[in-house]
């Protein structure tokens, strides 16, 4: 068995455990000839992350078999966090149960990190069809959500045909910030149906700041009342799926 | 099976108190039950995982359900803690947050049985360092999969307060109806049950196989068998009419009763419960694991010995040993004897249907095997006739015990019974009442002056097999110091309920009830009729029960005593009549 996986910056580990860290604490990794994928859920089942990293974002990969590794995901970010920005990463799996992280930029570091048992319940994706799409900056989002979150916990969107409403309202006051076509930070605004829906700003912030952090964009996807689905598109880090439960009014 | 299916059978049987449609329910519930997953089911039904020897707790504080409810509903502590001080129970506070809940989850699974199940396996299995959080996380994830109804029962079973009212003797109607058609094969289940005390394999063996597969259910190493009960007599002419005959006369220890497993290098004690009390007693242990006797179960009475002298202490200084800290402090200033009294397997053979004298010689050979001054055998003599019986319980009396028992010698080991095969005398009675009674507590008042904040007085319930319900025969709120009380008040917390149960019979209106779970040693003056305890109504005379006069409580709890072990109502029927008989002469 071979697994041998090489990036050319610390950036897109970085965002992946992040972005996994926000939700679990211990994650199972499939490796296979394709790529890398990972899919979790929180605990309490409001948040699921889908990551599928294919082989050609990599600047190398070698796998010759699937398979499977579990590490803890806090100790795994201690440890990408050490490296530089610049720094190559080659993870690997040794004979004996550890994953190898290998970051080198001139300066060698070699970490051996003990694997756990990988808890192998296959969590399946929510069956979901979207009524509205906006792609946004990564960076816009981000603000957004800050915007909003000094007078809420929560944030609700609203989308119309030429416009996107975020807002949230608290005992201290309201907040809104309109997007339309023409705004900087919205690149795209598909809405087949008006939606409207709200989220815990907690869970988004926490998922953006962490991939966010690599640039890109969102494409944000919801229906009326029904989960969001945020896809993160980053360079060379290929597909991650943020999943969201809505919150429901009292 | 879905999970919604079994909710369903214990709502219908919450709102129920009559044995009958309890019964109705489960047979129903049975019935659509696969019968790979029956098991579970009457685990989940008795609010365990496991037979009680098997030990597995869930080890979750109420604190840690609501830190695991504050997840899953989004709903903080302090408000959390608001609802409960209303609802009182945190089942209905689960419902009540889940049902209310801001925030919704991805999933969609329908829920069901096994993984209900498998959780809570996991939640009980979890244990070590960082253990309460990993259980924190389960809890959260499992309620969040149910809908607010099932939660309820999710958590309610977590800690401890499902509270059905389903007696074993209920399931085993039900089970016996469900598969067999009809009430009158129980007793093969019963039988089945008290070799091996778990229901669960009774009723997987009852589905997946046949009633011969029951039968061949026998007694086996490592899982306790349900003990044999003596019948109680007040007077030694009764005594000799019972036994008719020669008999076996054996001293009567204040200790506790406990069975020992002996596997290949390997002991596990059981109390008279049923509960696995291996770490009680880690002396007794060491000698029997020391010892050359190999797949033996026997029965014997632990007795405390006060070091300088050599005189048996008095019960309540064993049961410091069932404090889960500081047995061996216990250890070593209160060493135990174990008096060894009966014999169920040797040598990988059931002995049970061995006639008692011929127990008896094998218990000789085993002491002799064990060879140990701290493991003996329980004084015996034989007796032929009332003067003989008498001399004895005087010597009995004497030495220290409580009375004595007497035994036929042809009789079997009767797993579970009680009869006439073994009959527990203690001391003669006069037209004072002088023997104890050991009732359970099922409701209270609440205190006055200086109790305030703790039971005024208790109600207390004797047992009645016939109906399987706990009759009311005393109010007591006398003998109780200070620390009794407040001891008590905490243990009974955890059976709080603000109804009757549903198997206790009272028409006194108390001002709470408890699940009928905790046994106290009771003294009296003498029984008199009452117009309101429920105990031998209609027996002696119409419209009226029996009340015990003046009762005072003795200081001891029985720990050692499940609800049904408590006297029951032919006794005190039986002790009324006898009380008569005296005042006559």
């Amino acid at each position: 068995m071979v697994f041998r996986a090489r990036t050319r910056s610390t950036e897109e580990w970085k965002a992946v455990t992040s972005a996994i860290s926000t939700l679990v604490d211990e994650a199972t990794f499939e490796a296979n000839i394709e790529g890398i994928s990972f899919r979790g859920m929180d605990p309490s089942h409001v948040a699921l992350i889908d990551i599928h990293w294919p082989n050609t974002t990599f600047e190398s990969f070698e796998c010759d078999s699937a398979v499977k590794f579990g590490v803890r995901i806090d100790e795994l970010l201690k440890v990408i966090r050490r490296g530089e920005k610049k720094d190559s990463v080659e993870m690997s799996l040794a004979e004996d149960s550890t994953l190898l992280v290998k970051m080198h930029n001139g300066y060698r570091r070699e970490y051996k990190m003990r694997l756990i048992e990988s808890s192998a319940s296959a969590t399946p994706l929510p069956k979901l069809s979207f009524n509205t799409k906006a792609v946004l900056v990564a960076g816009s989002f981000d603000r957004i959500l800050s915007d909003v979150n000094i007078v809420s916990e929560y944030l609700s969107i609203k989308s119309e045909a030429s416009a996107i409403h975020f807002s949230g309202k608290g005992d201290s006051g309201e907040a809104e910030i309109v997007l339309d076509p023409k705004s900087e930070g919205l690149e795209e605004l598909n809405v087949k149906e008006q939606s409207t829906a709200t989220y815990s700003i907690d869970y988004l912030s926490k998922v953006t700041k962490a991939i966010s952090t690599a640039g890109g964009s969102i494409a944000a996807e919801f229906s009326s009342k029904m989960p969001i689905r945020l896809e993160f598109r980053v360079m060379n880090l290929g597909r991650i799926h943020f999943y969201l439960a809505p919150r429901v009014q009292d | 099976m879905e999970f919604s299916l079994l909710v369903n059978a214990f709502e219908q049987m919450e709102t129920t108190t009559s044995r009958l449609s309890l019964t109705d329910y489960l047979v129903q519930l049975f019935k659509i039950t696969p019968p790979e997953e029956i098991e579970k089911v009457i685990y989940l039904i008795q609010g365990k995982l496991r037979p009680d020897f098997e030990g597995i707790e869930m080890g979750l504080a109420e604190k840690m359900i609501l830190r695991a409810l504050a997840h899953s509903s989004g709903k903080n502590v302090a408000s959390l803690l608001e609802i409960y001080r209303s609802t009182g129970d945190l089942g209905d506070l689960t419902k009540e947050a889940m049902a209310h809940r801001n925030q919704t989850t991805l999933s969609s699974q329908v829920m069901t049985v096994e993984r209900v199940y498998s959780v809570l396996f996991k939640i009980a299995k979890t244990s070590g360092p960082g253990s309460q959080e990993i259980k924190i996380k389960l809890v959260t994830g499992l309620i969040n999969e149910c809908s607010p109804r099932e939660a309820r029962y999710v958590i309610k079973f977590i800690v401890g307060s499902l509270r059905l009212g389903i007696a074993d003797n209920t399931v085993m109607d039900a089970l016996s109806l469900a598969f067999t058609g009809s009430k009158k094969n129980r007793v093969l289940l019963e039988n089945a049950y008290n070799s091996s005390s778990d229901l669960g394999q009774v009723a997987k063996i009852l589905a997946t196989e046949s009633l011969d597969a029951i039968e061949k259910i026998k007694i086996s190493l490592f899982k306790p068998v349900r003990p044999m009960l003596a019948e109680r007599s007040p007077t030694i002419e009764d005594v000799f009419k019972q036994v008719k005959g020669s008999a076996a006369a054996e001293f009567k220890l204040d200790g506790e009763r406990i069975q020992v497993h002996k596997g290949k290098g390997h002991v596990e004690l059981f109390s008279r419960r049923l509960e696995k009390i291996t770490g009680h007693f880690p002396d007794i242990v060491s000698i029997i694991v020391e010892s050359r006797i190999s797949n033996s179960i026997f029965e014997g009475e632990v007795v405390a010995i006060d070091p300088k002298t050599l005189e048996f202490l008095p019960f309540q200084v064993l049961m410091r040993r069932r404090r889960k800290h500081r047995v061996s402090e216990a250890m070593k200033n209160y060493p135990v004897y174990l008096n060894v009294f009966d014999i169920l397997y040797y040598d990988g053979e059931s002995k049970i249907q061995l006639p008692y004298k011929d127990r008896r010689k094998l218990l000789e050979h085993l002491i002799a095997e064990i060879n140990d001054r701290r493991v003996l055998l329980v004084p015996q003599e034989i007796v032929e006739d009332e003067k003989s019986i008498a001399r004895y319980l005087s010597k009995a009396l004497h030495a220290g015990c409580e009375g004595i028992m007497v035994k036929q010698l042809e009789s079997e080991y009767r797993a579970g019974a009680r009869g006439y095969a073994w009959i527990k005398l203690k001391k003669e009675y006069g037209s004072n009442l002088t023997d104890t009674l050991d009732l359970v507590i099922v409701g209270a008042l609440y205190g006055r002056g200086r109790r305030v904040g703790r039971y005024g007085a208790l109600l207390l319930a004797a047992y009645d097999p016939t109906s399987d319900t706990f009759k009311t025969t005393s109010k007591v709120g006398t003998g109780f110091t200070d620390q009794h009380l407040s001891d008590l008040y905490n243990n009974l917390e955890k059976y709080l309920l603000m109804h009757k149960h549903p198997r206790v019979d009272a028409s006194m209106p108390m001002d709470i009830w408890f699940e009928p779970k905790i046994v106290i040693e009771i003294v009296a003056s003498e029984i008199t009729l009452s117009p309101i305890h429920t105990a031998g109504m209609n027996t002696v005379k119409e419209n009226y029960g029996l009340a015990l006069r003046f009762p005072k409580f003795t200081g001891k709890v029985r720990d050692d005593k499940i609800a049904e072990d408590a006297t029951k109502i032919e006794e005190i029927v039986s002790l009324y009549k006898q009380q008569k008989r005296t005042i006559s002469n």
